[in-house]
């Protein structure tokens, strides 16, 4: 039975109920035109990548329909997705890190001569499928030698050679810097222009605005609503989202900037492949102040935050903590010193996904009173420590024995934040602290930034989203190959294009410009 | 990763749904472990029939052996003792995530050096017992601290290490016995016995029970099993032990000395599994001899991964493993099957039970029926 239809795919009254008794999807109309750039936005956990999910064979709709060009029908398996010329290219990549990227583009269905992989072919192809979409990689590259952009342009080949025409993108800047974002927006422009549709999975709704055609937004498990891009303002798309009104400025009172807590000299660090990632860093951060360090990822921001906070160790430099030395001291030691850490990669290093919240949350001191009294660990109080933390920081979650996995992101930053920040810190060091998490939650952790700073924490920020940095820093740090390229005054006048130059390094401040203000 | 918390938020409604799904799921871990232990038995029943034996006559021997005589029933706790003791030990190191297989040479370190007090020095009754418990606890501990020490700060692979070191202490065992233990003239190559101060008394000495060698080396086990619970829940270092084991990079992140922590988790593991060798040594044998500890340092090992190394649960799945070992016995000499195919069924049990195979086709089943509905 095919109807006449405008849409190449629908999703007619789509519902998701799991075993756990979670409703991720309630009766969800979601249609998607030929050639259009369609994004899908909502908070974490609204149900959008369930829906994706169900549309890429992934998961199974506990009711509702599904048509693909007109035609009903019902999608078992990512397979069968494929074969309806859908693809999907997910947040964590896919791919065979040792293979080279022409390897990984054809695996699965291997062009081959005489039953062996013809591996010229494959080369072959995906230049030309590279060529054809405007999306650049060295096919003969290993993929675990090239950038996350250049990744992320493997997965797109990787589905169009499989003949995908509706591109499901599951949150695609997320791990990207924002030149290469740029790059991606160019490629899904030509993808369209040569006949493909993207739907684009966000929640930066900055990037909505920029990229796509009709925008679908989901709030708690509903779709509330599909309108065209052009006609709202990313103020409206984010009251949709919410359900209420949000303000991602931050107000800040004036500073009132104390004594340097932080003070870094001469930094040096080598990797054990004998990269040098850090060149001579100095800089100190003062109480009562944010300092935000800007750049492109990948240019000895993660390398300083970890050898500040003991998990590295510096080739030579000097790291003082109020006047007390803790270069190259053990992490425990930096913490006892004063230093809190909200980890860059919070999965890895800032919590334990199968202990519970409340062991999560007294990692750095479980061996003090109350938690330890005369050897012995004593439940109540990390019971009732964790309960406190839980209210304070609004983590949702039924209570401090459930695991940390059983949270979302968002909520296991804020077990992270809520350890960090009640450990009364001198120095508070943030590394991307909302990259992840949705709206609701990064405007409660900007919150308690600044409020941290306004009770005289001096507060290092580490963020890859420029607009983060300029919205919260008092003075911006600008890093390009591990070396300091400016030292800024956030003031109203600083524009994006100004602190750009720096990240690109085009422009560089004098070493006596930057000591001067370092 | 979806939440598991209702979408819209209503704490105490949350609280009821996850309170109720914790026991759910205890229940079906419980349900789920009969049913794998059924199915590999019925899985044995089958092969039986095929190879044309008896097999109900061999289940009968299986199941109900252990118990048809006083003396197999305590050939049957003696033995538990003895895999308790030593999966308590490597449950230690295994929580900290580190694959410490040294328990044999731990028990065997342990009970020479006990052995050269228990036979040699005259001590007054509760010391001659205690002071050679300790000794070999302080053995196990040195033997533990050592693959500990060179994994936690030289990196080195703790199977390799701790395997090699069981085959140094096995040779050294076996040349002290024959050079310097064995009694002058003697036929056989065996110690003297232990001082009668330093035997652990049998329930047949203690009540007139005759559980065979069953012996107060029982108490070993209770006060092991507590102690080890105690330790890794209600201690700042088992606190460490285990953060260690769920994400080692977050437990250094934390400020906990991980190479410290792995190092003595390695130790302390080997103190406990040395009781088993003292065990063996003052309550059962009473004197070496060559090939003293036969098997129990490696069925320990299942032991402790049967339970998932829950100290309060190694009881129970040592006392099941060393059922299944009498009764295997059993069925050799009753049904005429060999032991090669007993062996066989004990390992299809452990391997379902570990893989936990059941447990996720259930889980998937359960998760399918709901959806469809």
């Amino acid at each position: 039975m095919t109807q006449a239809t405008p849409f190449i795919v629908e999703m007619r009254d789509i519902s998701k109920v799991y075993p756990n008794g979670v409703r991720a999807n309630e009766h969800v109309n979601f249609a998607v035109r030929p050639r259009e750039i369609h994004a899908l936005v909502g908070e974490n956990g609204a149900g959008k990548s369930t829906l994706m999910k169900i549309l890429y064979g992934m998961e199974r709709p506990s009711s509702g329909q599904i048509f693909v060009r007109g035609k009903p029908v019902s999608i078992h398996s990512p397979h069968e997705a494929i074969a309806l010329g859908i693809g999907m290219v997910h947040q964590n990549f896919m791919l065979v890190p040792s293979f080279t990227i022409a390897e990984n583009v054809v695996l699965g269905a291997e062009p081959a001569r005489r039953r062996l992989l013809d591996y010229r072919a494959a080369v072959e192809i995906t230049r030309q499928l590279s060529a054809q979409y405007g999306l650049e990689v060295d096919p003969e590259a290993p993929v675990e030698a090239v950038p996350v952009g250049m990744r992320q342009r493997v997965e797109i080949l990787k589905a169009l050679y499989r003949g995908a025409d509706v591109l499901i993108l599951d949150e695609p800047t997320a791990v990207l810097t924002p030149q290469e974002t740029h790059e991606l927006f160019a490629a899904i422009r030509q993808l369209v222009q040569s006949g493909k549709t993207v739907i684009f999975i966000s929640h930066k709704l900055r990037e909505v605005k920029a990229i796509s055609d009709r925008v679908s937004v989901m709030r708690n498990a509903r779709l509330v609503d599909t309108v065209n891009t052009a006609e709202v303002s990313e103020e409206q798309l984010a009251r949709m989202m919410v359900g209420r009104e949000v303000f991602l400025r931050v107000d800040k009172a004036p500073m009132r900037r104390g004594e340097p807590v932080l003070q870094v000299r001469d930094l040096e660090y080598v990797t054990e492949a004998g990269v040098e990632m850090l060149k001579g860093v100095s800089f100190n951060v003062y109480a009562g102040e944010i300092l935000g360090v800007a750049g492109v990822e990948g240019n000895g921001q993660t390398e300083l935050v970890e050898v500040i906070a003991g998990l590295r160790s510096a080739a030579a430099g000097q790291v003082r903590l109020c006047g007390v030395d803790i270069t190259n001291a053990p992490p425990r030691r930096v913490r006892q010193a004063g230093v809190a850490h909200i980890p860059e990669d919070r999965l890895t290093n800032g919590v334990a996904l199968s202990m519970s919240i409340a062991e999560n949350l007294i990692v750095d001191r479980y061996e003090r009173p109350p938690f330890t009294r005369g050897g012995l660990m004593q439940p109540a109080a990390v019971a009732e420590h964790a309960e406190r933390l839980i209210d304070q920081f609004a983590i949702r979650a039924p209570d401090g024995d459930a695991p940390v996995a059983s949270l979302s992101g968002g909520n296991m930053q804020k077990v992270v934040l809520a350890r960090e920040l009640s450990s009364s810190p001198k120095l508070l060091i943030a590394a991307q602290p909302t990259r992840g998490v949705d709206i609701g939650a990064s405007e409660f952790i900007y919150e308690q930034l600044v409020r941290a700073r306004d009770n005289g924490v001096a507060v290092l920020l580490v963020s890859a989203d420029l607009s983060e940095v300029m919205s919260l820093a008092d003075r911006i740090m600008v890093m390009k190959d591990g070396r300091i390229t400016a030292v800024l005054d956030n003031t109203p006048d600083l524009t994006e294009e100004a602190i750009g130059y720096y990240m690109l390094g085009v422009k560089r401040m004098s070493a006596e410009e930057i000591a001067a203000r370092a | 990763m979806e939440s598991t918390v209702p979408l819209s938020f209503d704490r105490a409604a949350a609280r009821k749904v996850v309170q109720a799904e914790r026991r759910r799921s205890t229940l079906i871990d419980v349900g789920v472990t009969l049913a794998t232990i059924f199915a590999a038995l019925l899985m044995g029943f089958v092969v039986i029939a095929l190879l044309g034996k008896d097999p109900v006559r061999a289940y009968e021997a299986l199941l109900t052996g252990p118990l048809t005589r006083l003396g197999r029933t305590g050939r049957w706790l003696e033995l538990a003792t003895n895999l308790i003791l030593v999966g308590l030990g490597v449950s230690i190191a295994f929580r900290a995530r580190q694959f410490s297989l040294g328990g044999q040479g731990q028990m065997v370190a342990g009970a020479i050096v006990a052995a050269l007090i228990a036979i040699y020095v005259p001590l007054p009754p509760l010391l001659g017992v205690l002071l050679p418990i300790a000794a070999a606890m302080a053995t196990g501990f040195l033997l533990g601290l050592l693959p500990g020490a060179m994994k936690a700060y030289l990196n080195a692979n703790e199977i390799v290490s701790t395997l090699m070191l069981n085959a140094i202490v096995l040779r050294l065992y076996d040349y002290i016995l024959t050079f310097h233990l064995k009694p002058q003239g003697s036929e056989t190559t065996r110690s003297l016995p232990v001082q009668p101060t330093a035997q652990l008394p049998t329930f047949y000495e203690l009540l007139g029970v005759d559980l065979g060698r069953f012996n107060l080396g029982v108490v070993l086990v209770i006060v092991g099993a507590v102690g080890v619970w105690l330790l890794l829940e209600r201690t700042p270092f088992g606190f460490a032990i285990r953060t260690i084991g769920a994400n080692e990079k977050f437990a250094r992140y934390g400020g906990i000395d991980t190479r410290r922590v792995i190092m003595l988790a390695f130790a302390a593991g080997g103190a406990v599994s040395a009781l088993a060798g003292v065990h063996l040594l003052l309550g059962v044998h009473r004197r070496l001899f060559l090939d003293f500890v036969g098997n129990i340092g490696w069925d320990g090992i299942t032991v402790a991964l049967l339970a998932r190394n829950n100290p309060l649960l190694v009881p129970l799945s040592g006392l099941f493993y060393a059922y299944l070992l009498v009764g295997g016995d059993r069925v050799e000499q009753q049904a005429q099957v060999g032991s090669e195919l007993v062996q066989v069924i004990q390992a299809v049990i452990i391997l379902l039970i570990t893989a936990q195979v059941l447990g996720d086709w259930i889980r998937a089943w359960r998760a399918r029926a709901q959806v469809e509905v």
